[in-house]
């Protein structure tokens, strides 16, 4: 049985990484939508896809509370789906993670597909080259820094989230109790040696992270500048 | 022989275009007006980049957009390639690279990598980063990347407006060769007249949104002449003779180039060494350069002294207050256009089938080519 705390931290990592992939998955394509997008109608899915950088988490947390329960809809849909309750589950805090954690993917991302813009699209579609083609070819490879950005914004954003957790999760061990819910708990039974374990293992690892995204961007400055 | 049918129109909020015009592609055809008269527009639209389109366009048989029967072609799927006046070379891949993006998604690859990099003199530059290429070098490999398309019409958008003009006469060169080597046809749409004056066979203008002149390109630049005249608000070019002439002699032992006109003979100064494997040389000169004379002059230091007769004499602007008029005169059945005050014309009393000599400078004899 490892300890309370070992666990916490494989149940962070798997949340977070869960999250991760998801957020690609829609960001992508959301970012993309938007990065084209001229009507006026974008400054409000902007603005709801900016949200969370603004809003209490716990105010989140307490919709998704309400959302999730077995009284309202989409709990219901989740019990009619899966047979299992989603308020107080795994995937109610990934469910969460990925809402809150959305503008630090999609921001970089729609950032990205702009600056790009359609001039070398163009000149990939004179080759020969079809939609899903461009994008592998020429969008991924010239925003890849980008991409590494937005997943490592998600990934270290999802792993220091409290707020949203607190409400949703329900501080079950193994299954919602992430790091910063159990850093929480050892304060408030005065356990300060084990907090500080936490909190300096959750500040260099954040450090770190950080770090590398930087170390990897760097070669951006000689490369990033664009011909035309 | 390739056919183009151009049936289309397209607005925008400050500009509407519209064209109802077959092209038979043959060579190269030039494509020319100021900015904003559309031409860029129209190859937008044939490579299907435009959307907004009402009307259609078929490439011979090929229909890429049909609004009437709700048929579209994709732009990658035109099979149809168009050089960018940026290039647009894709910064993440090599020379080699950006040329295999093209010739792996290219369906009949007839043509070898290899031999296109020799053909557009690459070879040394295939490993190269495209972002530390000059932009005559850019142009080049876009060039390159556009024929390993092996496309079935090759598009050129303003491709020599970003170099200095030793590049330019370069890749103009390179364009005429790669035209002839692969009998590819080419539209190239430029705002340089002596630019297009030097490779294309046909002229498409343009001005406004609308074509206002097609055919020959030496017979356009002629018609284009009165055209000017008598559209006051649009200076379209200066009013100037096209002509491709015999090569009879590259150097006569004294600088100067001999160009046969029939029996007579027209001079200019000699063009650098690579120009003497052509037969014909491209060349112009403004009206405004010739001058008119009753009789040969004997002694004088301008060299060209062609004989001829008055076709004839029109106002050249519909501006009465200009007091100039346009003269037309053929010379061994080849016309020329000389711009003259209407003082000097009614002092020689010149009128129409009278006998005159054109006068003008080695130097007035212009060519694009550097």
């Amino acid at each position: 049985m490892p300890s309370p705390d070992l666990l916490a931290l494989a149940v962070t990592l798997k949340m977070a990484a869960l999250t991760t992939v998801i957020l690609l998955l829609i960001g992508t394509p959301l970012a993309w939508f938007l990065a084209k997008m001229t009507s006026r109608f974008k400054v409000i899915i902007e603005a709801i896809v900016a949200l969370p950088l603004v809003l209490p988490p716990t105010v989140l947390g307490f919709y998704l509370l309400i959302a999730f329960s077995p009284q309202h809809l989409p709990g219901q849909m989740w019990q009619q789906v899966t047979g299992q309750q989603l308020a107080f589950s795994f995937s109610a805090i990934v469910t969460g993670s990925v809402l809150y954690s959305l503008p630090f993917v999609v921001q970089p991302l729609q950032k990205a597909f702009e600056q790009l813009g359609g001039s070398l699209l163009e000149a990939g579609a004179m080759l020969g080259a079809g939609p899903i083609d461009r994008f592998f070819t020429i969008v991924l490879p010239l925003t890849k820094s980008s991409f590494i950005t937005a997943a490592s914004l998600g990934f270290a954003h999802t792993v220091g989230e409290f707020g949203v957790i607190l409400m949703i999760g329900g501080n079950i061990p193994g299954e919602t109790r992430v790091l910063s819910i159990a850093l929480f708990d050892h304060v408030e039974a005065f356990d300060y040696a084990k907090a500080h374990v936490l909190a300096i293992s959750l500040l260099i690892g954040s450090m770190i992270l950080l770090a590398s995204v930087y170390l990897l961007n760097l070669p951006r400055l000689k490369t990033g500048k664009r011909a035309n | 022989m390739t056919i183009l049918n151009l049936d289309f129109n397209l607005h925008y909020k400050s500009f509407d275009f519209a064209i109802n015009q077959v092209l038979d592609l043959k060579g190269i055809t030039g494509v020319f007006g100021h900015s904003g008269s559309g031409k860029s527009t129209l190859l937008r639209a044939i490579a299907g980049l435009e959307k907004n389109i009402t009307g259609s366009i078929v490439l011979n048989e090929k229909t890429f957009i049909d609004t009437s029967q709700n048929l579209g072609v994709k732009p990658e799927q035109r099979n149809i390639s168009l050089v960018f006046q940026d290039s647009r070379l894709f910064p993440h891949l090599t020379v080699r690279d950006n040329l295999k993006y093209a010739a792996r998604r290219c369906v009949s690859s007839q043509l070898n990598l290899i031999d296109i990099l020799r053909l557009t003199e690459l070879d040394h530059l295939a490993d190269a980063n495209v972002t530390d290429l000059s932009s005559g070098q850019k142009q080049r490999v876009a060039l390159a990347r556009a024929l390993l398309t092996e496309p079935k019409l090759l598009l050129l958008d303003e491709p020599l407006s970003a170099l200095d003009q030793v590049s330019k006469t370069k890749l103009l060169g390179l364009i005429v060769k790669v035209q002839q080597q692969l009998n590819l046809p080419i539209l190239y749409v430029s705002h340089s007249l002596d630019e297009l004056q030097q490779v294309c066979d046909n002229l498409l203008i343009l001005s406004q949104g609308k074509v206002i002149n097609y055919g020959n390109i030496h017979h356009t630049i002629h018609q284009l002449n009165f055209l000017s005249a008598r559209l006051p608000n649009e200076q379209l070019i200066h009013q100037q003779t096209s002509l491709s002439l015999p090569i009879a002699s590259t150097d006569n032992g004294q600088g100067l180039m001999v160009l046969a006109l029939a029996e007579q003979e027209i001079l200019l100064p000699r063009l650098p060494g690579e120009l003497t494997k052509h037969k014909h040389l491209r060349c112009f000169i403004l009206a405004s350069d010739i001058s008119i004379c009753l009789s040969e002059s004997q002694n004088s230091t301008i060299v060209n002294h062609v004989s001829g007769t008055i076709k004839a004499i029109e106002s050249s602007s519909l501006d009465e207050s200009t007091h100039s008029v346009l003269v037309t005169v053929i010379c061994s059945g080849q016309e020329f256009f000389v711009h003259i005050s209407t003082y000097s014309q009614q002092k020689l009393a010149l009128c129409i089938n009278q006998q005159v000599y054109l006068q003008f400078k080695a130097g007035a004899v212009r060519t694009y080519l550097y």
